[in-house]
């Protein structure tokens, strides 16, 4: 296998070769799975990260949150009882083993905020980190130096906190959490301390990317050795009701621009050598409490469930969809008008999200009915 | 001789190539036109000049002959009902200078030290605050060949006898590469899959071609040269308001962000 990772190493910055190096040396079989994602990419294989939503439980309320209709407080509220049966450990086990035959190599902890599961360390231990690399997204309210050290003793390699406004007062009131930005802020300088790689994950709704409260965030990020990773604001969720949050063209180039001058990406900029455009299934999949696969964290429409399916084939039905599968440049439901239209109206009624294969997606799909 | 009865109306509205219907190779014979590129502005003076620039020609032809030959394919193609609907696509005028030895060079060093430097150069020309980036390091000297059925040989051996003048037609969208391929053995004799040096002297040419500031432009593939390995081919491609040089495997398949160009050469 060296030989090809050195030919896969060659195409990265010293960056990521310095983090990929220690990895290696700490975990050499999740550094060496990383490694291939290159080469089975040539192959027509994919290596998708595996968001894992067991819990939607969360202490903030946020005005974008993309997870908002799934959570129990949505479900109350809408008088709708779900009695889909929901993940256990075995099914985290049983994913981990699928993921690691077919060379999948990440896994997000996601929700909801992961950090107020109490079987936090136990869904840790489930997807195994001396086999899968293993990330936790947080708001960063319980990320203080005790836990993040915590975290990083039991396997964690990476937090992903998130920040959507470099102006404390903006945050908090987007959040709908005050204090929530003070403690985001804590937590980067704990994860830091704690030796666990960080990105700072916020979302760039039409016009920020121009402000100077962006830029200043972007300088911030770079000057501290931190990704700013910037997701889209898609029209799902809270978002629905917000089309106006919705980038354009312009914006998304001016980012391009950005990612010259400073640390700050987007899933579709290039990394490790890998071209994937929109990740859809090819770079992302999540996975939600009740075992439905979705493509992509922000796209209600199943893949199928892997209670009834295996991974393997929802993947196969994610890269044959006309959609999903192949390579484009643009995100699906941040960019693509016509994708986001079929989405909200197909979704505008659903009781329970996401759709189930077939319902929303299917075999059947043609990008012109 | 094509393989084919060709119909009327081979191009549509839009100048994209209509696909054959007994085409085998993956192509969608739809296309919601999500990714455009804009027509660059036909100054065939300015071309000629950028050209001439960027593959250092220190004037073989001239600017007025440029103009004249490269005109007469465009009537051409513009009078025929059959092939009219090329002139309402993305169309390119281009020269490429005489190379008596073209059909014995290295297809790939060509591109490495002539062509996409060529590109490189004209681009950062006109965008100065662009950036062109070649992700695909490797040298790829020995790494291409004309693909069988393409035509493209045909332009080599052409401009191993002169300078040749042309126009470059965006007209293979969503076609998988191989069906580009298919698709020109279904078209008239003049015309020729694009390859190198064709596209890179077009691009060069117009350099603003896969800049859109209001869509996504779609991936060019130099889909006439086939790569060291199967499945795989090496594009241009934007990224943002920047132009990139990549080789990417493609697997056959058709997808909407894809397209290919053909060449017709004035006579």
């Amino acid at each position: 296998m060296a030989a090809t990772n050195d030919s896969v190493d060659s195409k990265l910055t010293s960056a990521e070769l310095t983090k990929r190096n220690d990895l290696r040396s700490r975990k050499p079989y999740v550094a060496d799975k990383l490694a291939q994602i290159a080469v089975m990419e040539e192959r027509g294989e994919i290596s998708p990260i595996i968001r894992l939503e067991k819990s939607y439980l969360c202490n903030f309320q946020c005005t974008h949150c993309s997870a908002e209709f799934y959570m129990d407080r949505h479900l109350e509220k809408t008088g709708v009882t779900d009695e889909r049966r929901k993940m256990n450990m075995d099914d985290v086990r049983t994913l981990s083993r699928q993921a690691d035959e077919l060379g999948l190599a990440r896994f997000v902890i996601t929700g909801g905020e992961p950090l107020v599961m109490r079987d936090f360390d136990e869904v840790v231990a489930a997807i195994d980190p001396e086999k899968h690399y293993v990330i936790t997204d947080t708001n960063g309210w319980f990320m203080d130096e005790a836990r993040a050290k915590h975290i990083k003793s039991i396997g964690v390699e990476k937090a992903q906190i998130s920040i959507d406004s470099f102006i404390e007062a903006e945050h908090d009131a987007f959040r709908n959490k005050p204090g929530a930005y003070k403690r985001a802020m804590r937590g980067i300088y704990a994860c830091l301390d704690a030796g666990l790689n960080l990105i700072i994950q916020t979302v760039l709704i039409k016009g920020r990317a121009h402000t100077k409260e962006f830029l200043d965030f972007c300088e911030f990020a770079t000057k501290h050795g931190i990704g700013l990773y910037v997701s889209y604001a898609k029209p799902t969720g809270s978002c629905t009701q917000h089309p106006e949050f919705v980038i354009d063209k312009e914006e998304a180039d001016f980012l391009r621009e950005l990612e010259k001058k400073y640390n700050v990406f987007t899933h579709m900029t290039p990394s490790y050598g890998s071209f994937k455009g929109c990740i859809t299934v090819k770079g992302i999949i999540t996975v939600t409490s009740s075992m439905e696969v979705t493509p992509c964290p922000y796209i209600d429409f199943s893949l199928g469930n892997l209670r009834e399916t295996s991974l393997k084939e929802v993947l196969a039905r994610g890269m044959r969809n006309p959609w999903l599968g192949p390579y484009r440049p643009d995100c699906l439901i941040g960019e693509d008008p016509q994708f986001i239209k079929m989405h909200t109206e197909k979704t505008a009624d659903a009781k329970l999200l996401p759709l189930p294969w077939g319902q929303g997606f299917s075999d059947e799909d043609k990008l012109i009915p | 001789m094509p393989d084919a009865i060709i119909d009327l109306a081979i191009f549509d509205e839009h100048g994209r190539c209509v696909p054959s219907s007994d085409l085998k190779a993956e192509v969608h014979r739809r296309t919601r036109r999500r990714f455009v590129c804009i027509q660059p502005e036909i100054d065939y003076s300015a071309i000629h000049s950028r050209i001439a620039g960027a593959l250092n020609d220190d004037g073989g032809l001239s600017r007025d002959d440029f103009e004249r030959q490269a005109r007469s394919v465009l009537d051409k193609v513009s009078r025929d009902p059959a092939t009219s609907g090329l002139a309402k696509g993305i169309h390119l005028p281009f020269f490429l200078p005489r190379m008596p030895d073209a059909l014995s060079r290295d297809i790939g060093s060509d591109l490495d030290k002539i062509y996409l430097p060529a590109v490189e150069k004209s681009f950062l020309d006109a965008h100065p605050q662009s950036s062109y980036t070649r992700h695909h390091k490797g040298s790829l000297t020995g790494q291409l060949s004309v693909t069988g059925g393409s035509r493209h040989d045909r332009l080599l051996q052409a401009v191993s006898r002169t300078t040749v003048v042309g126009y470059f037609f965006l007209a293979l969208q969503e076609y998988s590469v191989p069906a580009s391929v298919e698709q020109v053995r279904r078209l008239p004799d003049t015309f020729l899959l694009a390859g190198g040096a064709d596209t890179c002297a077009a691009f060069a040419g117009s350099p603003s071609l896969l800049l859109n500031p209001d869509a996504y432009p779609p991936l060019l593939w130099l889909a006439a040269l086939s790569a060291e390995k199967l499945q795989t081919a090496y594009h241009l491609e934007a990224y943002g308001r920047n132009l990139t040089f990549n080789r990417r495997v493609h697997f056959d398949q058709a997808a909407e962000y894809w397209a290919a160009g053909l060449t017709v050469l004035a006579e």
